[in-house]
């Protein structure tokens, strides 16, 4: 008899874990979205912003992580059927991220004319790795769902 | 023997409804010939229920918040209350702040470059490019000047328009002032309140009551609070494309775009025609094909990501039943009955799907019963 793959379900620990590390590759983004819409740029150097942002981000991403594991052994108690909710905030923020990565290339110097194309290879790859995601770590298969 | 077409019991119902609906029509006749004081008392009730129903509606949206600080151990009601309150009124506050200047700096920046060009368009150039022809045009203008429809239009407009906001704002104001207070209130005392008014229901339905009212609120609630994070990060997404694809007024467009969201498919199509003109009036910038694209993905987004997402399941109405519930509750209560539609679409599914799991209840210990020795 063919026994049925059961999917594996994570613990606290390992989701927490990658929402908060994907919160941080995209925490550059994030912010750039919204000040981006503020025109930052015109009272700031865009440089000297984006290094001020490099360095919250590696602060917050050391104390994220001693956190983390800290909390390791309770968060590894803790176990949900699934993560709905976690994984409804990660496509949140990588929505807003795809649109970051994009402000980014334009604060780098990138040219405007390719920004369309770009955005759809964004759009691509993080809708790929968003799925992935969702099945392997989530429990949340969106092709499943109705 | 013949068989009866109708039993006793479903004469006697029918009887009894066509009773109550001659009763219905009769009152209403009745009604209709007193119009000016129902006029008077519905003024003042329109007076009560306008700030009391926004205070009721603000505090679906905030209780959740209070309840979960007090889960947190964040109290007593009167720390979390004023914690989130606070916060609230915060964020307002610098939302007026820091966008209104935007705002109305991109208004008049429109107004002293945009304008006159625009006015010159439609006077000199709309002529040669207009889609269906030199020759139409002419007849249309001609039409236009013999007829006067414009100035017609206008003069019967804009008194109703002036009319009906005077009609809204006041009551709105009024709102907006006693907020607050009423917030503050039915906030701190949100289960004392819900037990008076439960206590008022007699004995006998007050179990029902207290379920529908429950799911209501849920539903309601939901509803809200995730129209209003969908409008402000759809406001949010399409501010930032439309920066990035140059677009001159992009936090006006954008806000457009989180504003008209509030109406469900329609919001994003009307929010799509101010820029889409825009674009193809003006002299630079991105053209009227990138918008309508722009505009065709934020709502394909809005559809498939931003929907399902953030609003729960429970509100997943089809798309035909919201269609048709802001159509009719648009003719029937104007802009308010629009903006509505799908809350109100919901809560009737949710009072249909309580009396029919009601009855189905009921059944099965009828069933049940029978069956018993």
């Amino acid at each position: 008899m063919i026994k049925k793959e059961r999917p594996k379900i994570y613990t606290k620990f390992e989701i927490d874990s990658v929402t908060f590390y994907a919160t941080m590759i995209l925490f550059i983004p994030l912010v750039l979205v919204f000040t981006y819409v503020f025109d930052i740029e015109t009272i700031i150097d865009t440089n000297l912003f984006l290094i001020i942002l490099s360095i919250i981000t590696a602060v917050i991403t050391i104390i994220g992580t001693t956190i983390l594991l800290i909390k390791k052994d309770s968060l590894k108690r803790q176990v949900k059927t699934n993560y709905i909710y976690e994984f409804y905030y990660l496509v949140a923020i990588v929505v807003f991220g795809i649109l970051g990565f994009v402000v980014l290339f334009d604060y780098l110097g990138g040219d405007r004319t390719y920004i369309a194309n770009i955005l759809i290879l964004l759009v691509v790859i993080f809708v790929y790795i968003l799925l992935k995601f969702g099945s392997k770590f989530f429990n949340f298969d969106y092709r499943k769902k109705k | 023997m013949n068989k009866k077409p109708f039993s006793d019991e479903s004469l006697n119902r029918i009887i009894k409804y066509l009773v109550i609906i001659i009763l219905g029509f009769g009152i209403m006749l009745l009604a209709i010939q007193f119009g000016d004081f129902w006029n008077w008392i519905l003024r003042a009730i329109k007076a009560v229920i306008v700030p009391i129903g926004v205070a009721y509606l603000g505090a679906l949206i905030i209780f959740p918040l209070i309840k979960y600080l007090e889960k947190k151990g964040i109290g007593p009601r009167g720390f979390s209350l004023g914690l989130v309150f606070v916060l609230t009124v915060g964020l307002i506050f610098s939302a007026f702040y820091f966008l209104t200047p935007l705002i109305v700096n991109e208004i008049k920046n429109f107004f002293i470059d945009d304008f006159q060009i625009i006015v010159d368009y439609i006077n000199n150039d709309l002529r040669n490019e207009f889609i269906f022809g030199a020759d139409l045009y002419d007849r249309l203008l001609a039409y236009i000047n013999e007829t006067n429809i414009i100035a017609d239009t206008v003069d019967t407009f804009v008194p109703n328009l002036i009319l009906s906001l005077t009609n809204l704002l006041l009551p709105l104001l009024t709102a907006i002032a006693l907020l607050p207070i009423l917030l503050i209130f039915y906030l701190n005392d949100y289960e004392v309140i819900s037990e008076r008014i439960r206590s008022i229901i007699p004995a006998k339905h007050e179990k029902n009551v207290a379920e529908l009212t429950s799911r209501l609120n849920v539903t309601v609630g939901a509803y809200l609070r995730g129209q209003l994070i969908l409008m402000i990060s759809l406001g949010a997404v399409a501010t930032v494309v439309y920066k990035l694809i140059g677009l001159k007024y992009y936090f006006l467009f954008g806000f457009l775009v989180g504003i008209t969201n509030i109406i469900p498919y329609f919001g994003m199509i009307i929010a799509a025609i101010p820029p889409i003109i825009y674009t193809f009036i003006a002299t630079s910038g991105p053209g009227p094909l990138l918008v309508l694209v722009v505009n065709v993905i934020l709502q394909f987004f809005e559809g498939n990501i931003f929907q399902p997402l953030i609003m729960s399941h429970q509100l997943s109405i089809h798309p035909i039943v919201i269609i048709i519930s802001i159509l009719f509750f648009g003719s029937l209560f104007g802009a308010l009955g629009v903006i509505f539609a799908s809350p109100i679409a919901a809560s009737i599914r949710v009072i249909y799907r309580f009396f029919s799991d009601l009855r189905k209840e009921k059944l099965k210990t009828t069933q049940a019963e029978a069956s018993a020795p």
